[in-house]
């Protein structure tokens, strides 16, 4: 395997990205700003009262006067318990909608992504952005983000206020910031990295687990309870390790910014009181600053602390946009194609660079023509259905269907010319329905019956019926397991469903049981009467049925004939008839 | 700190949740209590802060007192440092409290999962079981983690309770009335925002499974030009959860918005009261600042108190689940008394079909259902109860290890584990020459000259890494290179192709010479390579000889292993 990865935004693309999405929703973006900004407002008011209060305590007044004092009190907070409300619900639903189009757009770039890409740069690092990354996001636009704006608002909104009350009060905020940035700058520099190593250990804990839990039996047939263990216990270890190094991260740097918070609120008494004796400010004056002051620790306090987790946010966001950035592998032309004949010529493939896995492979499939394609495993077989299906570009030589490159079709065209389905019996989380829906062309409605006559064209009405919800039944992760058996059965009915010219079969009836994968091709061919079917096989009944046989050996076809003529032949493909048949 | 993982769990007493918590906590009763302890006065430093602040303004800067106002000012800069150290320190003495505790059940979980073996996964669903791993974990750790906090909320409610009754009786029975009545105030929104919230959550699960799904469907799709279709759907079920999070965010932006009302009431009520009597010279103007801010602190236990309860809730769930898996027991027990082990020439007969395996010969299986032959290597393998002999001693006299040290199955649910290629195959500590040899029968010598770093070539979860072929021929030399006494295969070249399975055919009688094995097929390829074939007809052996007396003899068996070529023949005819 080549250490090709899937791209990753840059810091300016990404930057760019969040504009564009902040100027699709002007209103929603900027209504709830303002009503941030006007809740933050009203919770300024509390201190500033609190001040003339105690001013005014001190220099004699009515319990009327309080009583007054104390309604506007209670009114503001009334007015920033409604704004509040708001505030927070407009920022919810943009927030939401926000995120479904990010999570829309980053599926809709992974499903055009080309399957080489994929391939090379293992499944892994897809599969930590569709789920990890697409849920860090969730929470860094659901949470972090407009939780970490309303702290910025307030603090400004605050630090005004301050303000306000005297120019002096910046001097002891002031004297904050040092120790803030310092220990601000120290921390973030390290924390993504430890968090991201952090949480990767927890994946490989559980992954572990996982295995352990799902291969039980095989654990304990094979006595490997004791290196299972040891397994878990160096995983926990090394999760430890990264808790550790986060935990010492945050020892250092709590206390950093503890300090940093104190030292303004005994900068302000201080000075304020130094400010009172020389007679240059009231003690109402003072008393508010300190008030501000001691007010400002708690929208700072979320600036930091949700600081890396924006920073990770970001580092997602730049992930998913990334996987958009994969240039494609094909590219529409506009030709089309003269009619349904498949034409290989001269074709030479390499998954990895300079190790051709097809060395010159010349097939040319007849309208209407079955093909069986037989030889050993690691032979080629599979790349060449693969690339028959337009799945990858061949490296040199072409692959066309009615003179046309199979690449230079759409996606949504090619699957009219050619389908391929292999031995893979992946099932898709959602109802059989949803399964078999996957396959039919576009705007074609969903008509039960149309799935069921497919079902039975694949010998699978009949168990799909017997199920409790039919064709409601929920499969996939997490819901009614099918047996790989019936899950190819599903396969075979999406490309029944898909009803393309041709159809490329990679084993695809390699799990059903040998006397039912017959009666099985047997009802198909019916169905796909006049279709071009080209089939790997490893069941030589299947290569018996067909009209040539190409035999497969070391990336190129050694053998292609009839069954008849190639058993005459005596070569590599009447041997193995003849054993198989003893 | 304590090192962790622990070298052992210990032995969890998982009669009930609530047990299980405190047998947890005993466990790590020294951590908890530091934890508190700290927790304790990081929460005292917090709350006498007003204190401070309120004299400060009053002996200093009222009264114009340099040195009062330097005391008091040195006092809160010392308090706040103490608050800041003991802070730090709570917090790492929570964080070994929540590793503890965490680690501590996986380990339980893991250590349990071996012991269970094929037990597991027919009594409980693997989404229960792992679903320990990524979320239990977490319930039980907050619940240790979090009581450190509790014991200062405690405290420090306590604290400022007497400060304001030794103040004014009034204003301490506001304050102690009152925080409790708040927190009862906010409990009614919050069992359907978590309601809400679960909804939600769930449905982005599902909608992660889906966008997971690309992963490994997309060669599917890509193959039928399902791709639209299923954007399609994904689309839909992102709006719903878009809808799902707006209905949160309704009652989410609610008690956010009481969040900030009823403190402020309670705020807006002290203040009053003080103000009043401040007017009325019976506190001064720094005490008034000091109950403005107690009533801000007291926010602070008041949050912690219902994260206590919200935590504590979820670690019983979470408790509930670990018990459940934690009471399991294997279905093979032990024996009363073990018989002596049989010599290692003893042959091996099944009663129930009467199967009778020879010693030092392969013996294939067959017969028209697959499942009837996996249920006797079940018997076998003492897997499913039955009446199995080996020389004189009944299978279920012996101890559970001895049969599986010396018996091994290998069935079509065995999975290959993540590592190396070596420490995939490798199980008894083979030198690299046997391992080779083992993958030559096999056949898999492909496999591992498609990969680059040969034996050391990491291997994926459940060996995604390999096709489902090249997965079946590793798992077969796995087993080959451990060279049990008498080794069980099930149907082990059902998903190769027949060249392949011509070679294992020629290779694998050899390798296994003088050794024992069972092998279980329909394929001619394998069973004209055997030493004898038993020939089963509902559960029952109705004949044994080789493969080509049993195809001149028995009609039946000549039906059921040459169907496919008979069908052919008659296509032919």
């Amino acid at each position: 395997m080549s250490q090709t990865v899937l791209p990753v935004a840059e810091g300016r693309h990404v930057g760019r990205y969040v504009v564009s999405l902040a100027k699709r929703y002007p209103r929603m973006v900027w209504g709830s700003a303002a009503l941030h900004v006007a809740a933050a407002l009203a919770a300024l008011a509390a201190p500033r009262l609190l001040g003339d209060l105690v001013e005014s305590v001190e220099k004699g007044t009515t319990v009327a006067a309080v009583d007054r004092t104390v309604l506007l009190l209670a009114g503001f907070l009334l007015l920033q318990t409604v704004l509040t409300r708001y505030a927070r619900y407009l920022s919810f639903v943009t927030g939401e909608r926000v995120l479904a189009e990010l999570r829309e757009d980053f599926v809709e770039n992974t499903l055009a992504l080309p399957v080489g890409t994929v391939e090379s740069a293992g499944s892994g690092d897809l599969l930590t952005r569709t789920s990890r990354d697409v849920e860090q996001l969730g929470w860094s636009v659901r949470w972090a983000l407009p939780e970490w704006l309303i702290a910025v608002i307030t603090a400004v909104l605050t630090f005004a206020a301050a303000l306000l009350v005297g120019w002096w009060v910046a001097i002891p905020c002031l004297l904050g910031v040092p120790p803030l940035v310092v220990g601000l700058r120290w921390y973030l520099a390290r924390a993504k990295d430890g968090y991201l190593r952090e949480s990767a250990s927890y994946s490989v804990m559980n992954a572990s687990l996982t295995e352990t839990v799902e291969g039980a039996r095989t654990v304990e047939a094979l006595g490997l309870g004791p290196a299972r263990r040891a397994r878990i216990d160096r995983d926990i270890s090394g999760s430890y390790h990264a808790e550790r190094y986060t935990l010492f991260l945050r020892t250092v740097f709590f206390p950093s910014v503890e300090v940093a918070y104190l030292i303004p609120t005994v900068a302000t008494l201080l000075f304020g009181g130094w400010l009172y004796t020389q007679g240059s400010v009231s003690l109402g004056d003072v008393t508010a600053a300190t008030l501000y002051v001691q007010m400002l620790i708690d929208p700072v306090d979320r600036i930091v602390s949700i600081l890396d987790e924006l920073q990770v946010g970001a580092a997602s966001l730049a992930r998913l946009l990334g996987v958009a950035q994969v240039p494609d592998d094909r590219v529409a032309t506009g030709r089309e194609p003269q009619d349904e004949r498949i034409d290989a010529e001269d074709v030479r493939f390499s998954y990895v660079d300079g190790r051709d896995v097809l060395h010159g492979v010349d097939l040319d499939v007849g309208v209407g023509e079955r093909i069986a394609m037989v030889g050993p495993s690691g032979a080629g077989k599979s790349t060449l259905g693969r690339l028959l299906a337009g799945i990858h570009p061949p490296r040199t030589g072409s692959v066309t269907v009615g003179g046309v490159g199979l690449t230079e079709l759409p996606l949504t065209d090619l699957r009219g010319h050619v389908a391929l389905v292999t031995q893979e019996h992946h099932v898709f989380v959602g109802t059989l329905r949803d399964n078999l829906a996957l396959a039919l062309p576009e705007d074609a409605e969903i008509d039960d019956e149309v799935l069921l006559r497919a079902l039975d064209a694949v010998d699978a009405r009949e168990w799909v019926e017997e199920l409790p919800e039919g064709l409601d039944t929920v499969v996939g992760s997490g819901g009614r397991a099918l047996s790989p058996p019936q899950a190819q059965q599903l396969a075979l009915a999406r490309l029944v469903l898909a009803d393309p010219h041709t159809l490329v079969l990679d084993e695809a009836t390699s799990l059903i049981d040998p006397r039912a994968a017959r009666h099985l091709e047997r009802s198909l061919a019916a169905v796909l009467e006049g279709r071009t079917v080209i089939a790997i096989a490893h069941r030589l009944f299947s290569a018996h049925d067909a009209d040539r046989v190409a035999v497969v050996e070391d990336g190129v076809i050694t053998e292609l004939g009839s069954h008849d003529e190639l058993v005459e032949r005596e070569g590599s493909y009447a041997a193995l008839w003849k054993s198989w048949q003893a | 700190m304590r090192h962790l993982p622990l070298d052992d769990p210990g032995t969890p007493d998982h009669r009930s949740p609530g047990k299980f918590l405190l047998w947890l906590m005993k466990g790590q009763w020294r951590t908890l209590l530091m934890g508190m302890v700290f927790g304790v006065v990081w929460m005292v430093c917090q709350a006498v802060m007003p204190a401070v602040i309120g004299h400060a303004i009053d002996d200093g800067i009222a009264a114009r007192d340099t040195s009062g106002l330097l005391q008091w000012t040195a006092a809160m800069l010392g308090i706040g440092i103490l608050q800041a150290a003991s802070g730090i320190m709570r917090h790492r003495f929570a964080v070994t409290n929540w590793l503890t505790a965490a680690y501590r059940t996986v380990q339980l979980v893991a250590r349990h999962a071996t012991h269970l073996g094929a037990t597991l996964p027919k009594r409980v669903a693997t989404g229960e079981v792992v679903a320990i791993g990524t979320s239990d974990l977490a319930h039980l750790g907050n619940a240790m983690d979090v009581t450190a906090r509790a014991a200062g909320a405690v405290v420090s409610f306590l604290v400022v309770a007497v400060i304001l009754l030794d103040t004014s009786v009034t204003l301490g029975l506001v304050v102690l009335v009152g925080v409790p009545v708040l927190l009862l105030l906010v409990g009614p929104l919050l069992k359907p925002l978590q309601r809400r919230n679960m909804a939600q959550r769930e449905m982005m699960g599902q909608l992660s499974n889906l966008a997971t799904d690309i992963v490994s469907g997309l060669r599917i799709l890509r193959g039928i030009g399902g791709e639209r279709v299923f954007h399609e759907r994904y689309v839909r079920d992102s709006q719903k959860v878009r809808e799902a999070g707006v209905q949160v965010g309704r009652l989410q932006s609610l008690l956010d918005a009481l969040q900030v009302l009823l403190p402020g009431v309670f705020v807006v009520i002290v203040v009053w009261i003080g103000a009043r009597f401040a007017v009325q010279q019976r506190i001064s103007p720094g005490e008034l600042v000091a109950f403005y801010g107690y009533a801000a602190f007291l926010m602070i236990p008041l949050r912690t108190s219902t994260e206590f309860a919200n935590k504590w809730i979820r670690a019983f769930v979470a408790a509930r689940r670990v018990v459940r898996v934690l009471d399991l027991e294997p279905e093979v027990g032990e024996p009363d008394q073990a018989y002596p082990e049989p010599s290692t020439t003893a042959d091996l007969v099944d009663i129930e079909s009467g199967l009778h395996v020879r010693h030092g010969l392969v013996t294939a299986l067959v017969s028209e259902k697959p499942d009837e032959t996996a249920l006797v290597a079940d018997r076998l393998g003492h897997y499913a109860p039955g009446e199995v002999r080996w020389g004189d001693v009944p299978l279920s006299g012996l101890p559970r290890a001895v049969v599986r040290r010396r018996i091994v199955v290998s069935d079509t649910g065995s999975t290959l584990f993540s590592g190396s290629l070596r420490e995939s195959l490798d199980l008894r500590g083979r030198s690299d020459a046997d391992l080779l040899a083992a993958l030559g029968t096999a056949s898999a010598e492909d496999v591992l000259a498609a990969v680059t770093d040969g034996l050391d070539t990491p291997v994926a979860e459940r060996g995604r890494s390999f096709s489902g072929g090249q997965r079946q021929r590793l798992v077969l030399a796995r087993v080959l290179a451990a060279d049990p006494e008498i080794l069980v295969l099930v149907e082990p070249t059902s998903a190769v192709d027949a060249h392949t399975e011509a070679r294992i055919a020629d290779r694998l009688v050899a390798h296994r010479a003088g050794r024992t094995t069972v092998v279980t097929t329909t394929s001619p390829l394998l069973l004209d390579r055997v030493d004898q074939v038993a020939f089963l007809v509902d559960g029952h052996v109705v004949a044994v000889g080789t493969h080509r007396d049993l195809l001149r003899d028995e009609p039946g068996y000549r039906a059921v292993v040459t169907r496919e070529v008979e069908d052919v023949e008659e296509v032919e005819a």
